[in-house]
This record gives structure tokens, sequence and C-alpha cells, in this order.
């Protein structure tokens, strides 16, 4: 009987060790696969963070390019226009003294080698100049007529040539002009009169 | 012991050993469910402090763009005077030599 008893004890505690065996096993691998998780969990995190800065980094050199940009081409266009300014300034002077000519003591001198640019370019037996400046007369344009040819055709304008002056020469039939105002020179001497009065001014 | 109660001690015995088992089953779970929660939190976490990063980076880009730009302000500011002084200075030169091209060229 205490034989039967002695087993019996046996086969209780084999099976309660072999069932907390099984339970420290399951358990066991239960934190492994915990650990291994959170091990994974923490790289991706880490991986994810990482590449969230680095894109944050890219972004943030996007912005300050952006705000850099923006303000320096402001900043040229604020230097351009001021420069710019200043080179009409100039220029609004210019025309200011040219459209006074004919008080300058150069006046006559100026006005017969107008008349005769514009002449020589049109070239004809018979061309017909028209000539007008601001506060000028008959009188003192009386030398003009020196460099004509003979033939041609001398007309004064009370008004001055294109605003500011000058002479427009053509042939009998209005077929060839040259306009030799002040405002033709002006336009055609554009830009040599930009780049002069740059360097003058700025040194460019 | 009657072969009765041999064989009712061996039912309890097993009986007990399948509780253990199933506590530690259901303790298992408890420990996968807390390490995904863990792993979430984790991830949480770090996201929230690489957002909070990126915010700052953001900030400081931003300040020192300001700060840069606010530089060409100044430089811009300081070159335009020269120019108007040089202009002041300069500016009868220039209209008498662009008188003087236009007059002769």
């Amino acid at each position: 009987m205490n034989r039967v008893s002695e087993l019996l004890d046996k086969l209780h505690n084999r099976i309660l060790s072999d069932a907390k065996l099984k339970a420290d096993e399951t358990i066991r691998e239960a934190q492994a696969k915990a650990d291994q998780t959170i091990a994974e969990a923490r790289q991706r995190a880490q991986r994810e963070a990482d590449e969230l800065l680095a894109k944050a980094k890219l972004e943030a050199e996007a912005v300050r390019r952006n705000i850099l940009s923006s303000k320096v081409r402001a900043n040229r266009l604020r230097i351009l226009d001021e420069k710019n300014r200043i080179v009409q300034e100039v220029l609004g002077a210019v025309e200011e003294k040219l459209s006074n000519i004919a008080k300058s003591s150069r006046f006559g001198e100026t006005a017969q080698r107008f008349v005769a640019e514009a002449v020589k370019a049109v070239d004809s037996d018979q061309p017909v100049v028209r000539l007008g400046f601001k506060g000028s007369s008959k009188q003192n344009l009386d030398n003009v007529s020196k460099v004509l040819p003979k033939g041609s055709k001398l007309v004064f304008e009370e008004d001055p040539v294109d605003g500011l002056g000058g002479v427009v020469a053509s042939d009998a039939e209005g077929r060839v002009t040259f306009n030799n105002s002040f405002r033709s020179r002006l336009e055609r001497l554009d830009s040599q009169l930009l780049r002069l009065i740059a360097s003058t001014i700025f040194g460019e | 012991m009657s072969g009765i109660d041999a064989v009712r001690k061996i039912v309890e015995t097993e009986g007990q050993a399948r509780r253990i088992v199933d506590e530690a089953k259901v303790r298992a779970q408890q420990i996968l469910s807390q390490s995904s929660q863990e792993a979430e939190m984790l991830r949480q976490e770090a996201l929230s402090s690489a957002q909070k990063q990126r915010e700052e980076i953001l900030r400081m880009a931003k300040e020192k763009a300001e700060a840069e730009a606010r530089q060409s302000d100044v430089e811009t500011e300081q070159l335009l005077k020269n120019y108007r002084k040089l202009a002041e200075a300069r500016r009868d030169d220039a209209v008498s030599k662009a008188l003087e091209l236009v007059l002769s060229g």
C-alpha cells in the first residue's frame, strides 16, 4: 500500500514539475520575443527619427535659401533701380542742356556740323534741311547756310525738332531722310551713353 | 488508498498542472502585449523628440536666414548710400562727357 502511495506521490510531483517546466519555457519564450520586439521597435524608431531629422535639415536649407535668395534678388533690384535712376537723372540733365544749346557759345558750330552731317548722309543735289532749336533765331542760324550746297532748301522750324532740337535732312522727293535731331542722336548713342555715364559715376 | 482515490488524485494533479501551464500562457500573453505597447511608446517618444528637433532646426534656419537677410539689407543700404555720394560727386562730369558724346558722336 505504501509503495502505491509513494508511486502516486512521485507521479504527482513529476506532473507538476513538467507543468512548471513548460510554464517557465512559455514565459521565457514570451520574454525573449518581447525583448526582440522592443529592440526592433527601438531600431525602427531611431531609423524613422533619423530620416525625419535628415529631411528636416534639407527642409531647413531650402527655407534658408528661399529667404536669402528672395532678399538678395530684391536688393539687387533696388541697386539696379537706384543706378538706373541716377543714370536717367544724368540723361535728363543732358537733355536739358541740349534743349538750351542755343544759349551756348558752341551753338553755331554745332548746328553747322549737324547740318553738314545730315546733308552728307542724304547725299542729294537738292537737299531739304529742316532745323529747329529752342530759343534760336534765324539770325543766329545764318552761318548754317554756308555749309549747304547750291540748290538746297533750308526750313527754319518754330519749334525744336523732336522736342529737344536738331536737324532733319531729306532729298527733294522726301524718299531719303536723315534725322540728326538731339533725340535721334540720343537714341543712336543709347548704349554708349549708358556705358559712359555708368563708368564715369560708378567706375564700372 | 483505494484505486478510486488514486485516480482522483492524479486527475487533481493534472488539473493543477493545466492551471500552471494556462497561467503561464496568460502571463506570456501579457508580456507580449506589454512589449507591443512599450514598442509603440518607444516609437512615439522617438518621433515626438525628432519632431521637436525638426521644429528647432527649422526655427534656427529661419532665424539665421533672416539675420543674413537683414545683413544683406544693411550692405545694400550702404551700397546705395555710396552710389548716391558718387553720383553727387561725379554727376557734372558725367553730364559733360555725355553731352560731348551726343554733340560730337
